[in-house]
């Protein structure tokens, strides 16, 4: 285990820490109950500070605006019944694709419905879908995790959109069932070897599945899944891992 | 009126199911504090509302990976919304002036603002915030709303690292004991 954190815990509540900085707190709450436990009672203040600011009301515009959004990416066909009819029988590189335009309408913004239809169209020839996926690359960087043991087969890309708002997200394919109680972890390997928890979730069933980090991501140039016990402490198996740094060929 | 809406959990599973309507209901609950924070931090209508529609997307496509011990729900959208804020007003400029004043300014504000609730709870924050020296209060303020890292206050207001981390220490007791004595 790392040092205790105590003297930077203030700061990591009240998001006053440079990225460097959280990271290695959130590592170190990652491995530690009593640590964990003081952040979780200053997040509890500093929670509240919301409610010392003058209240004001968005415009009825913004609700709509909200709902239609969301309402696009539940029609949005990686996340339902589409994608599994269109992986249905289809060798890998199609079913990457299709992971691909996920990929795209996320870092788009779901709304643009239109230019989602389009590369739906284009992804059926895989020189366009090599295109489709220069495209992505603009400015956002990607890492390919696949599948080790067990997870042979399944895989996972790391999207770091860096564009401003969005936040980085981990589009799986083909994650296997895991036992009752287990959870799988995200982990950031930095360049010096240090783990950072990422995010921790389970298989939803589904050929596609999205999930988003939310944590501050910066200075790693690895990732990996891991299959554990609980979503803290050490970590267990690793059942996926970039082999190489970005920026990495489209598989 | 406790038992006639869902409680913010139930919002939240429904929402991993992607059930459009609790999206819809944890916005009527917590929008308007959501869009309040984002222009307490930016300063602007339009950048605030895009926010906070990025930050309820972000949970409605996150709910899957929230997890209890790390919060309510309602202080986990807060956070994604603090966040967000405070990550465009970093990207916005290198050198964001010292909103001292503004902060000063803050609890009369202008008159588009409304009245805040006459919530007991929202009261003691307030008045617990209020109640700290300036020192503390500001030190709080100026992380929280101002989007800076202890460092930067340090150079900020003149005084050296650990008394940066001291203030935001007593501070921040100070105000869980007094949230604690109406819990
Ligand atoms: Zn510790």
């Amino acid at each position: 285990m790392t040092e205790h954190v105590l003297d930077e815990l203030d700061a990591y509540a009240l998001g006053a820490l440079d990225r460097a900085e959280a990271e290695r707190v959130a590592q170190h709450l990652s491995t530690c109950a009593s640590c964990r436990n003081e952040a979780a009672a200053l997040a509890e203040v500093v929670g509240a500070l919301p409610d010392t600011v003058p209240l004001r009301e968005p415009r009825p515009a913004l609700r709509d605006r909200l709902l239609e959004a969301a309402k696009a990416d539940v029609r949005s066909p990686v996340r339902g019944a589409a994608a599994r009819r269109w992986s249905v029988g289809a060798v890998r590189p199609w079913r990457l694709a299709v992971a691909a335009v996920g990929a795209v309408v996320i870092v788009l913004g779901a709304a643009d419905i239109d230019a989602y239809r389009r590369l739906v169209a284009v992804t059926a020839e895989r020189d366009a879908y090599n295109k489709t996926i220069e495209s992505i690359r603009e400015g956002a960087r990607t890492w390919y995790m696949a599948g080790l043991g067990s997870f042979s087969g399944s895989g996972g890309t790391l999207y770091d959109p860096r564009a401003p708002g969005k936040r980085p997200f981990v589009l799986f394919h083909d994650l296997p069932p895991i036992a009752e109680g287990k959870v799988l972890t995200i982990w950031l390997v930095s360049p010096d070897g240090t783990w950072a928890r990422a995010a921790t979730f389970r298989p939803s069933g589904e050929d596609i599945q999205v999930i988003e980090i939310n944590s501050e991501v910066a200075g790693f140039d690895r990732c990996a899944v891991t299959l554990d016990d609980a979503p803290w402490g050490k970590h267990g198996t690793v059942v996926m891992e970039s082999r190489i740094a970005p920026p990495t060929p489209a598989p | 009126m406790p038992g006639l809406q869902p409680p913010d959990d139930a919002l939240l599973s429904a929402l991993a199911a992607r059930d459009l309507g609790a999206l819809a209901a944890l916005y009527d609950r917590y929008g308007h504090l959501a869009y309040s924070l984002a222009y307490r931090i930016l300063g602007e209508s339009e950048a605030a509302e895009d926010v906070v529609q990025d930050a309820f997307l972000s949970a409605w496509r996150g709910a899957g990976t929230y997890r209890r011990e790390r919060g309510t729900p309602r202080a986990w959208l807060l956070s994604i919304v603090h966040h967000r804020a405070v990550d465009i007003l970093r990207r916005k400029t290198t050198f964001r002036p010292a909103p001292l004043e503004l902060a000063e300014a803050q609890p009369s504000d202008d008159d588009t603002a409304l009245t805040a609730e006459k919530n007991v709870e929202h009261r003691t924050v307030r008045d617990a915030l209020e109640a700290l020296p300036q020192a503390q209060r500001r030190t709080i303020e100026l992380a929280y709303f101002g989007g800076y890292t202890h460092v930067e206050l340090s150079e900020l207001m003149g005084v050296p690292l650990g008394t940066v981390k001291g203030r935001m220490r007593i501070g921040l007791q100070k105000m869980r004991r007094a949230l604690e004595r109406t819990r």
